[in-house]
């Protein structure tokens, strides 16, 4: 299925159409202005910075909270049947199968999240930039490969091309001869590849109308070089519309990551995963409910704020801005 | 997410010359779990029995199927020659033969009659005759069917060695109710055993030919029947969409042309459906609560725990359902140094990783190879072990870990070499779960490690069994004996001659000159007690090498709903056996 | 405009030769697990090993096997046979399609019924509790990863195991000509969780369209000629926003009909994800073919009756 593919084709339909005007012209004080009057987006700018924190600083959180780390096995923590208990006092939100504290896994889990989020998302939107702004700068042939290439993978089932990459590139040492590892290398290598197609898609789209404004003829009529047009006229008025976008994917990728984990073929363990935790839960949820609700509340928590955040600033940035 | 077939011990047997003696010492002393085998005597007759299973059926072909689901499918469906009687896991019993098989005093000549009055299914619809079964034994050796134990357990049949399909000519059929093997060596009896393999389930070649001459053949989606039951087919006997729907659904109902009187068995059910795909924990609850239902899965652990405490009728834990180890490599480092291996061994809290599976009523913490119901278990230490004392605690011992370190030139207990160790697991609670077990211990004692879980097919023919992989640790190997005898457990597993660059059984790659030695004089053995004394002794041996740490001995769990009168297969890991169970 | 639905159609058939490209070597040249060796079985002699390579052609040179692949597909109307079942492809999905198209049909009911008077309403009470319940039920939707929410569906409303056991929970999909209210019944958590994403995205989509519209100058117009303000939101607002909707939906039902691996992996449903899914840990390549062929079809045909919808209400796309 879609991973967000319902949200990133909407969204890119949207933002289209809301950057034709042209945002990047308002000063960047009045969008910092508009952003900080908005509640919502601060809350949630809030929650990121705690979680990019929580993760930053793992361990500290976890020995604060008096939980033993990630993957100490508890052997005392499972019944003699191997029924992992619920949560107690020193164990917050219980253990795994394993003995190991959820709490521990959960917060570790998002430094995972937070990487192959960033990081792939990153990547997709360079790669993503590089491609439309290729294509739609010089169209002609250029245009119409790069084109045909986007089309190919876009009528690929996202998912399916994911999980097949990801498990030629868990087999030995890794492909593109071992610069890309099993584990984190390899889900960052599938979301980057899955997902520049949209970006390249709004950039080409931004860049076929910016090349015949105006400012960009008058550049070209003063003689100015291609790099020079492309660098210093077309990519500053890019900025705006790619700062929403990417806001808005990086959620999109986070989903994406914990839905390759869920499937096993994402972050291998013991390396805590959001997804992972919730797929290892999957089989026993309805006895240890513990072990599915809060990696996956916490996925949501994470995924709900950067969506909202996204939301605020493209509130910030649109001119026309509803609220 | 990923599900393994959780029933997917490999089943690999190399044998003997001498017929697989009774149970020895298999312990009474099960952790309360201890089930009375039913016969099925005296059952119902009548009505539906269903079988819910994540895991499809591999093949429908007897020729080439060889997994646990798929014989216990097959053993209604098609007669080998010879069979287990579902309590008797050690004695073969005529089934399509009519007596016990005729070996040669030069032990080069097999003679098997074979009973009158057995007849295919539809649409053959004749008799079984002793050519049907000679076929189906030549077909194996096609390259369409390619059955996987062909060579091993028919090499030694003349002419085998060059058989590509057709005729063999150490199969002779003097007559419709007799079938002559003639051997290169005398290997007799053994052949008489490996006979329960479903390879020996006749075949009709006016009917199969054309199907064997595609590639693959499709035989198996027209597999004739020869037993109480048959898979609902179309009237070319195309079961493909009708009776079975890959995935999907599978339907065996009960075969007309069957007659009791040609057979032992009761075959008191009408029908077996078999409900394919679903998860085995939704399938799991559905068939404690409900009615009809058989678990082809492995139950869950907490499953087992439910049952075990509400349900106790509606579980059987199988005996003797194989072992389960963990391989280190021998022949690379850093385990080529034995202190090493025996290091983490005895760091290894094996009763967690039996925990993890469901606790003390799935099995016995092993301490050695040959495993309760084995010939020789008990002259290999039977339940006290070898007395290797890197085994002797099973919930691990550290300072004995360090000491072994130490022994290493390890000097403050902990290991300092920078390479990161390849462990190749399971996906899929509870395996995934024992794999990072052992990759916990190995961290602990300062090993740099790098997990991968994979599908067991994967596991075996891309890493574990190809030496190249350089795979270090392997710690979800399992194996399932065909046979009682002690050679099959211990031979292909640790015999530095079975070292093959693909599709290797001896995972640790052991290749020590003594034990390759004993193994060749303990296959000459003759004798049960000679050859317990014998195999007992090599287990001792591999044992103290540390090449492999075993950690469980199976007892198989297996739930079925509580108006089911499961007669489950001993044989095979205590599947319910459609021709024994009925309805309550 | 046949001209125009001619190349699209042709760019369509040579989308699909090149998806089966990139199949061919994400799944075939990298394959996880060798197919000779699932299909030998663990005790297998290297001998046989070859034999098999030899009687599935895995012996023969990528190009070549590649070939004989495409050939059959578009000669022969042949997708080949499962390593493992020896059933026919073709069959496999045909056999599989109904339960995802069940699952899709559904869930897009749902999600038009809902998504449509929530965004509406929404837009037109701005500000109101209603407007913010939406909103933030909308995100909320977005961002819930869809296996987990079926897991807390399941794990609450499901008969076997739910707190509230009001549905049949996962594995009891059965087809509709096997027992019509079964299969009803067993659809209803799946078609639930699916469709909410879809709501989600599209009731927030819908609502800023509607905004949008609403202060255009005709709609004002019509306000101006004394028009009811229920027609007028209903009549002219809504036709002007959802039409820019119909496209994208078109093609994410494409998408969804291609498999919703997740959500039937999740609720048990035998549908093309789940055989793909399934066929890709067996590595049963020309499963894994079949499977990811039939999905790129479901996105190209959408996204050529998209673009043809489109061209058809506007003219100047035709030649660009």
């Amino acid at each position: 299925m879609s991973v967000g593919a319902p949200g990133l084709l909407a969204q890119e339909e949207r933002y289209e159409r809301d950057f034709s005007a042209g945002v990047a012209r308002s000063p960047w004080q009045l969008f910092w202005r508009r952003l900080r009057s908005d509640r919502v987006a601060m809350v949630a700018l809030g929650v990121i910075v705690v979680l990019v924190l929580v993760a930053l600083l793992a361990p500290l959180v976890v020995k604060l909270a008096g939980a033993p780390g990630p993957n100490v096995q508890d052997r005392n923590a499972t019944d003699m049947f191997g029924a992992p208990i619920g949560p107690t006092g020193d164990h917050w939100f219980g253990v795994d199968p394993l003995g190991r504290d959820v709490f521990a896994r959960t917060v570790y889990g998002a430094r995972v999240s937070l990487l192959v989020g960033i990081v792939g998302t990153g990547i997709a939107v360079l790669v993503g930039v590089t491609v439309g702004l290729v294509a739609g700068y010089y169209r002609g042939w250029v245009d119409t490969l790069l084109s045909r290439l986007v089309d190919v993978v876009l009528s690929f089932p996202v998912l399916l091309l994911g999980i097949g990459i990801a498990s030629a590139c868990s087999l030995g040492n890794g492909c593109v001869s071992g610069v890309i590892t099993p584990g984190v290398r390899t889900v960052i290598l599938v979301i980057a590849l899955v997902t520049w197609t949209s970006i390249a898609r709004v950039v080409r789209g931004q860049v076929l109308s910016l090349r015949e404004r105006e400012f960009v003829v008058a550049a070209r009529s003063l003689g100015a070089s291609n790099r020079r047009i492309v660098v210093r006229e077309i990519l500053p008025n890019l900025t705006a519309p790619l700062i929403v976008y990417s806001s808005l994917l990086l959620p999109q990728t986070i989903l994406l990551e914990a839905a390759l984990s869920f499937l096993g073929v994402g972050v291998s363990p013991p390396t805590a995963s959001w997804g992972w935790m919730i797929a290892d839960a999957s089989d026993n949820f309805d006895t240890q409910w513990w072990y599915m609700v809060f990696p996956g509340a916490a996925l949501l928590l994470t995924v709900l704020a950067f969506n909202l955040l996204g939301d605020g600033l493209r509130d910030a940035l649109d001119p026309r801005a509803e609220r | 997410m990923p599900r393994p077939v959780k029933r997917a011990l490999p089943l690999l047997a190399l044998c003997t010359a001498v017929l697989a003696l009774g149970a020895c010492g298999s312990s009474n002393n099960d952790g309360g779990a201890a089930a009375t085998v039913d016969n099925g005597s005296g059952g119902q007759r009548g009505g539906t029995l269903t079988l819910l299973t994540s895991q499809d059926i591999q093949s429908l072909d007897p020729g080439i199927t060889y997994g646990s689901l798929d014989l216990n499918l097959l053993s209604s469906a098609v007669r080998t020659l010879y069979a287990y009687a579902p309590d008797n896991p050690t004695d073969i019993q005529p089934d399509l033969a009519a007596s016990a098989p005729q070996v040669s005093p030069d032990g080069k000549t097999l003679t098997v009659r074979i009973r009158s009055g057995v007849k295919f299914g539809p649409p053959v619809n004749r008799e079984v005759t002793s050519r049907d079964v000679k076929y189906a034994i030549e077909r194996g050796f096609n390259p369409h069917v390619a059955n996987p134990y062909a060579s091993t357990y028919y090499g030694d049949v003349v002419g085998a060695d060059r058989a590509t399909g057709g005729p063999i000519a150490g199969i002779k059929t003097p007559d419709n109710q007799t079938i002559v093997f003639e051997l290169t060596r005398p290997t007799a009896s053994l052949l008489a055993q490996a006979t329960v393999l479903p390879l020996s389930a006749p075949v009709p070649p006016e009917y199969a030919k054309p199907l064997d001459a595609k590639s693959p053949s499709t035989y198996g989606n027209h597999l004739v029947s020869s037993g109480p039951y048959m898979i609902s087919a179309d009237r070319d006997g195309d079961v493909l969409g009708n009776g079975y729907v890959p995935g999907r659904s599978l339907r065996l109902v009960r075969n007309p042309n069957w007659s009791a009187a040609t057979d032992d068995r009761p075959a008191y059910l009408n029908e077996v459906d078999f409900r394919i795909g679903g998860s085995p924990t939704v399938s799991g609850r559905q068939v404690l609560a409900g009615d009809g239902l058989v678990l082809g899965d492995s139950p869950t652990p907490a499953l087992v725990k439910k049952a075990y405490q509400t349900a106790r009728d509606q579980i059987f834990f199988s005996p003797g359902a194989g072992s389960r180890y963990a391989a280190l490599n021998t022949a690379i480092p850093p385990f080529d140094d034995a202190n090493l291996r025996k290091a983490v061994s005895a760091a290894l809290d094996r009763e967690q990783m039996r925990r993890i599976r469901g606790g003390e009523i799935v099995g016995e913490i092993a301490s050695h190879f040959l495993y309760p119901g084995v010939l020789g278990f008990e002259e290999g230490g039977g339940q006290d072990g070898t007395g290797a004392d890197f085994l002797e605690n099973p919930q691990g011992d550290r300072a004995l870990a360090e000491r072994y370190m130490r022994a290493a030139g390890y000097a403050d207990g902990r290991y300092t070499g920078d390479e990161t160790l390849q462990i190749v697991g399971l996906a899929g609670a509870p395996d995934s779960n024992d794999a990072q077990i052992v990759d916990q211990t190995l961290q602990d004692l300062g090993f740099k490690t790098q997990l991968k879980l994979v599908d067991v097919s994967v596991m075996y023919g891309r890493f574990c069994g190809v030496p190249r992989a350089r795979v270090h640790v392997c710690p979800n190997l399992g194996w399932i004996r065909d046979f009682a005898d002690p050679q099959t457990v211990l031979n292909p597993a640790f015999n530095g001659n079975f070292i093959f660059p693909e599709n290797n059984p001896n995972w640790p790659q052991l290749n020590d000159p003594a034990i390759n030695r004993a193994m060749a004089r303990g296959e000459l053995t003759v004798g049960d007690q000679a050859r317990a004394d014998a195999w007992g002794a090599i287990d001792r041996q591999v044992t103290a090498t540390g090449a492999a740490i075993p950690w469980l001995w199976d007892r198989q769990p297996n739930v079925f709903s509580a108006d089911v009168r499961c007669v489950p297969e001993l044989w095979n890991q205590g599947h319910c056996d459609f021709a024994y169970t009925s309805l309550k | 405009m046949a001209a125009y639905v001619l190349r699209r159609v042709l760019w369509g058939l040579v989308l699909l030769v090149l998806v089966s490209l990139l199949t061919f070597v994400v799944f075939y040249v990298l394959p996880s697990a060798d197919p000779a060796q699932l299909r030998a079985g663990r005790n297998a002699s290297p001998a046989t090993l070859a034999q098999i390579r030899d009687s599935l052609g895995l012996d023969r040179p990528l190009t070549a096997q590649y070939w004989t692949f495409l050939s059959q597909v578009a000669f022969h109307a042949n997708l080949g046979y499962s390593y493992f079942s020896q059933a026919p492809v073709g069959s496999l999905l045909v056999d599989r399609l109904p339960a995802t198209i069940s699952l899709t049909l559904g869930a897009i009911v749902i999600w038009v019924l809902v998504a449509v008077p929530l965004g509406v309403v929404a837009a037109t009470r701005r500000g109101t509790w209603v407007d913010k319940l939406t909103t933030g039920g909308a995100l909320l939707g977005i961002s819930a990863p869809v296996y987990w929410l079926g897991l807390v569906a399941l794990y609450l409303f499901a008969d076997d195991i739910g707190i509230w056991p009001l549905f049949p929970g996962a594995g009891s999909y059965v087809p509709f000509t096997d027992d019509p209210w079964q299969w009803f019944t067993s659809l209803i958590l799946p078609w639930i969780v699916l469709a909410s994403t879809f709501t989600a995205v599209y009731a927030r989509l819908l609502r800023g369209n509607m905004i949008e519209v609403l202060s255009e100058d005709y709609v004002r117009t019509a306000r101006a000629k004394g028009l009811s303000e229920r027609r007028v939101v209903w009549r002219h607002g809504l036709r002007a926003a959802v039409t820019p909707l119909v496209t994208l939906a078109g093609l994410d039902i494409g998408l969804l009909l291609g498999g919703a691996v997740l959500t039937e992996t999740v609720f048990g449903i035998p549908g093309i994800g789940r055989l793909n899914y399934e066929a890709i840990v067996h590595a049963d390549y020309p499963v894994i073919q079949g499977t990811v062929l039939l999905a790129a079809c479901f996105v190209i045909v959408a996204n050529i009756a998209v673009d043809v919808a489109y061209a058809y209400l506007d003219p100047r796309v035709r030649t660009a």
